[in-house]
């Protein structure tokens, strides 16, 4: 029988920490051979809204993934992050009652209007509206049967990643007096938004299987016939995830917190991916300090870290849950120094900030957790395994998270979306993830650049304070950011977050030419004189022109380094701010202009560098040695085919 | 005569080096200038687009981010590499039948002095050149069943390959999607060559045709395995020096354009070891060859004379 957690579900126990409208308690039963769950579900739902409700949404996630009609199908044609779903392990949720105060329901459930055939979304009328204030009490009895893994939930074999997995009611959104219900379908771009919590689990499972489980384990009793019953209790949480495989092991660790604290950090792997796990361990350990030394301290006495088997990785690993995450990137490529694993791990555990606690809409707002956590996540890299070595160290080859993502990642044709737009409606997976992921870091790294790392951190971190265990949107990061930073950002944030357009910083002219007093005819009839060569000869200095533009619809700051000829150089600074799209520069210097350096300290994470570093006269050098490299491979290949 | 060994073989290699040591540096001489213009080619192509870039120099040189901005922004010019690869790759195999020709005959004929031993290559180079030609379209079937059969072999373990977690595993499956294929393939690489060595042996005595010649070559190869291992330890000396100066030049960048003939200069010198290994080898196979049961002379039957 698995050891009881002694500690409390909140770290040191205390007074609710946010406003527990959504209550479960959960039975369920596991048949590990059917992929199946028998369950009941009593929720305990609070209106804390200024408005009556006549009428409960619900989640039933696993119906997404129970035709080709759901809307998480149609949207991802099958396939999400470059895993298929399988034609034969399809999933559903069936509700097999619903009992409000002792009346059965059932009947009433219907599919919202819109539904158009996906039945991820159910609405319960009431016969009693439910006033602001008030508490309403429904049961619910269900059978679920898991999907063969895919986007993040089923089974693969013996392994079982069950989320999302229970009837889930929606959000009570918008101003206070008009609030509306957000309950939208499952989509593949979309992940979760719910209301936090408490929720007590048991689960009857098979004795065999390692189980583990967001909150902390209260009780655990044999259920006879080779299953026992796990009860688990957690609180101010918003979602409730767990884990069952005959052949995980778990190996555990200590962080240490920055209030004195600790939390048992724990990982679940199988003995061959053992190596993987200490490495996601200590990753974990560090996130788990790291983000609570940065934003607020991690508020629950365990993370648990799922290191899915190697067939389920692609589908269940890299997924986030209150207190418990699924990581990935365990691979024979991913040799030590070669930190992928570690990011996976640590971005995962960053999540249980950056909408774990932050609890954002993840629908209408991924940049907010996405991007957000994005951002943080280079930060902590950075501090866990060296600025400059973040993401890689291996064989003379080093990287830095964000500058390596950047490189790899960054679109050289703008997406047609903006970045605060809706998860679901971006033109496709691409344009959302490049939008919600990358460009947000990029974003937060200009800003922070531009406005001081010390001053940015702490804004953050006020920001964290500020709306830990709320429901913050980007208006309200907005106002606190502009606020704590003393600044109207506007003129960032509007472009950056909701234009299309970007930063297209370019150097789009550059020369020089001998300096010399004007040369010429001047004044008229006898005052009339020409002026030549000889009378205004060369100084000797140079007269160089510089023209820089912006073509995107971001203005920021630029820095601009003039290198010349002597190894003299000459810092510029072009502000465009409501002065135009372009600026010519005019240097005269005794030594020629021999390169241009637009943003030298690469401030400006918003915009492709690569032309960025431009020198006037062209040096073939390097690619000679390009060219050196590609004939010795030619040679070798020609040595194979030929004498 | 008597039945060769392994070791007769391998000992043939050293002595070809020796005595034609001229042959052998004038055919890597063609090779190298082919590489060479490869290597001007290409840094054309990049200077094109990089030489303003300081960004391309760091990428040269080992630095991982701007090399990933080069090759995004660079795709155009990686696009033209590529094509100067193939092109100097097709270019020299339709000068490799000449030139193994060439070889063949000599180490065949055994020429004395610089004057004959060029007369002797280019004649001999001219004279199988259409043979060698038809013996590479005939040997095309074959290439296809190695694809087919690496094809197959990689998808029963593509898998194994995705999920590896340690280096034993990796090696494993990529033994078991290679290995089949690689076999299959030095069995008929091995066969092109013994048959190129009857195709230039019985040239002038017996013209023998090249599809009897490949199959009869075939034949003889399955019922002499030592041409396969005499084979495979060429191929295993030129593989463990190609990986001797991987390791030793790893973590070794040369800077400036002094840099790059230096390199230039010490792959050459690779390349002009590996091209020894290639030669001997052939040496081996023109004793081997000779040893050969001689095949059927075509016989030209004029029918009006018998009326």
């Amino acid at each position: 029988m698995p050891k009881i957690d002694g500690s409390p579900a909140l770290r040191g126990g205390g007074a609710a920490r946010s406003p527990r409208a959504a209550n479960y308690k959960i039975e369920a039963r596991l048949d590990p051979l059917r992929h199946t769950l028998v369950a009941s579900e009593t929720l305990t739902w609070t209106n804390t809204s200024a408005s009556e409700v006549d009428m409960l949404p619900f989640h039933l996630y696993l119906n997404a993934f129970k035709n080709e009609q759901s809307l998480l199908m149609r949207s991802s044609q099958g396939m999400v992050r470059q895993a298929k779903v399988s034609e034969t392990g399809w999933g559903f949720l069936q509700i097999d009652s619903v009992h409000v105060a002792g009346v059965d329901l059932t009947a009433k459930l219907h599919p919202p209007a819109d539904a158009a055939g996906d039945e991820s979304v159910v609405e319960l009328p009431l016969t009693q509206p439910v006033a602001p204030g008030a508490t309403i009490e429904v049961a619910f009895k269900f059978t679920a049967q898991l999907p063969e893994v895919f986007a993040r939930t089923g089974h693969k074999g013996d392994f079982h990643m069950v989320a999302q997995w229970f009837p889930k009611i929606g959000v009570r959104v918008g101003p206070p007096g008009a609030e509306r219900w957000d309950c939208p379908p499952l989509h593949a771009n979309s992940e979760f938004f719910a209301d936090f919590g408490t929720y007590d689990v048991a689960l009857t499972v098979p004795s065999t299987h390692t189980i583990a489980a967001t909150g902390v384990l209260t009780n655990a009793v044999d259920a006879g016939r080779g299953m026992r019953t796990l009860t688990y209790h957690a609180e101010d949480v918003h979602d409730f995830a767990w884990m069952a495989d005959p052949f995980m092991d778990v190996m555990s660790g200590q962080a240490k917190l920055v209030d004195e604290g600790t939390v048992e950090v724990r990982v679940y792997y199988r003995a061959e991916q053992k190596d993987f796990a200490r490495r996601h361990l200590d990753a974990a350990i560090g996130a788990v300090e790291k983000f609570s030394a940065m934003f607020v301290p991690y508020p629950w006495p365990i993370m648990s870290v799922i290191d899915p088997p190697v067939d389920a990785m692609s589908d269940a690993g890299g997924m986030e849950y209150p207190t418990l995450v699924t990581t990935a990137g365990d691979s024979v490529f991913a040799r030590p120094g070669i930190r992928v694993p570690e990011y996976v791990t640590v971005h995962e555990v960053g999540h249980n900030w950056f909408q774990g606690i932050l609890a954002s809409n993840e629908a209408d707002e991924a940049w907010l957790d996405e991007g957000v956590n994005e951002w943080a996540d280079a930060h902590v890299m950075a501090e866990l395994y060296g600025q400059r070595t973040s993401l890689l160290d291996w064989m003379g080859w080093q990287g830095e998270l964000s500058a390596v993502v950047r490189a790899a990642t960054i679109s050289k044709r703008e997406t047609p979306s903006a970045i605060a737009t809706a998860a679901y409606a971006f033109v496709d997976s691409a344009a959302y993830a490049e939008s919600s992921y990358g460009a947000t870091q990029r974003a937060l790294l200009t800003l922070e650049r531009a406005v001081g790392s010390q001053r940015f951190l702490a804004a953050m971190k006020a920001y964290a304070k500020a709306f830990a265990f709320r429901h913050p949107t980007g208006r309200e990061l907005f106002d606190l950011l502009s606020s704590e930073l003393g600044q109207d950002l506007s003129w960032f944030f509007g472009p950056v977050f909701h234009e299309v357009g970007g930063l297209q910083l370019a150097l789009r002219h550059a020369g020089c030419r001998p300096a010399h007093a004007a040369r010429g005819v001047f004044g008229d009839g006898s005052a009339k004189k020409t002026v030549t060569e000889l009378e205004a000869p060369d100084t000797g200095t140079w007269r160089c022109d510089v023209v820089v533009q912006n073509t995107g619809t971001v203005h920021v700051p630029v820095e601009i380094e003039l290198r010349f000829a002597d190894g003299s150089t000459k810092q510029l600074r072009w502000d465009d701010r409501g002065t135009g799209n372009w600026e010519r520069f005019v240097v005269e210097r005794s030594s020629r202009l021999v390169e241009v350096w637009l943003d030298p300290e690469n401030k400006i994470a918003l915009d492709n560098p690569t032309a960025h570093h431009y020198r006037l006269d062209g040096d073939g050098a390097a690619a000679l040695r390009a060219g050196a490299w590609f004939s010795s491979f030619t040679q070798t290949v020609l040595q194979i085919v030929g004498p | 005569m008597a039945r060769l060994g392994l070791g007769d073989l391998i000992g043939a290699g050293p002595r070809a080096v020796s005595r034609y040591t001229g042959t052998l540096l004038a055919v890597f001489v063609v090779q190298s200038l082919i590489a060479a213009t490869c290597m001007i080619a290409v840094a054309l192509v990049f200077a094109q687009a990089f030489a303003h870039l300081p960004l391309f120099d760091d990428a040269v040189d080992g630095d991982l981010v701007a090399l990933l901005y080069c090759l995004r922004y660079g795709k155009p010019s990686l696009v033209a590499t590529g094509g100067i690869v193939f092109a100097a790759v097709v270019l020299w195999q339709l000068a490799s039948w000449f030139l193994v020709g060439g070889l063949n005959g000599v180490l065949a004929q055994r020429p004395e002095g610089r004057g004959d031993t060029a007369r002797c290559f280019g004649a001999s180079g001219a004279a199988t050149y259409l043979a060698y030609a038809r013996l590479a379209l005939c040997a095309l079937p074959g290439w296809v069943v190695v694809l087919f059969v690496f094809g197959t072999a990689t998808s029963l373990v593509s898998s194994h390959i995705v999920h590896a977690l340690t280096v034993p595993e990796l090696i494993g499956a990529l033994a078991v999607a290679v290995l089949p294929a690689a076999l299959l393939l030095h069995l008929l690489w091995t066969v092109s060559d013994y048959a190129r060595v009857e195709l230039t042996l019985r040239h002038d005595t017996h013209d023998p045709g090249v599809i009897a010649t490949y199959l009869r070559t075939l034949s003889y190869v399955l019922r002499r395995p030592v041409t396969l291992v005499h084979g495979a330890i060429g191929w295993l000396l030129f593989g463990l020096v190609t990986a001797a100066y991987a390791y030793l030049a790893q973590g070794h960048p040369m800077y400036g354009a002094g840099g790059a003939v230096t390199l230039f200069v010490a792959r050459a010198g690779v390349s002009l070891l590996r091209m020894a290994f290639r030669f001997g080898v052939l040496a081996g196979q023109i004793e081997l060859g000779r040893t050969r049961p001689l095949p059927p002379r075509r016989i030209e039957v004029n029918l009006d004379s018998k009326s």
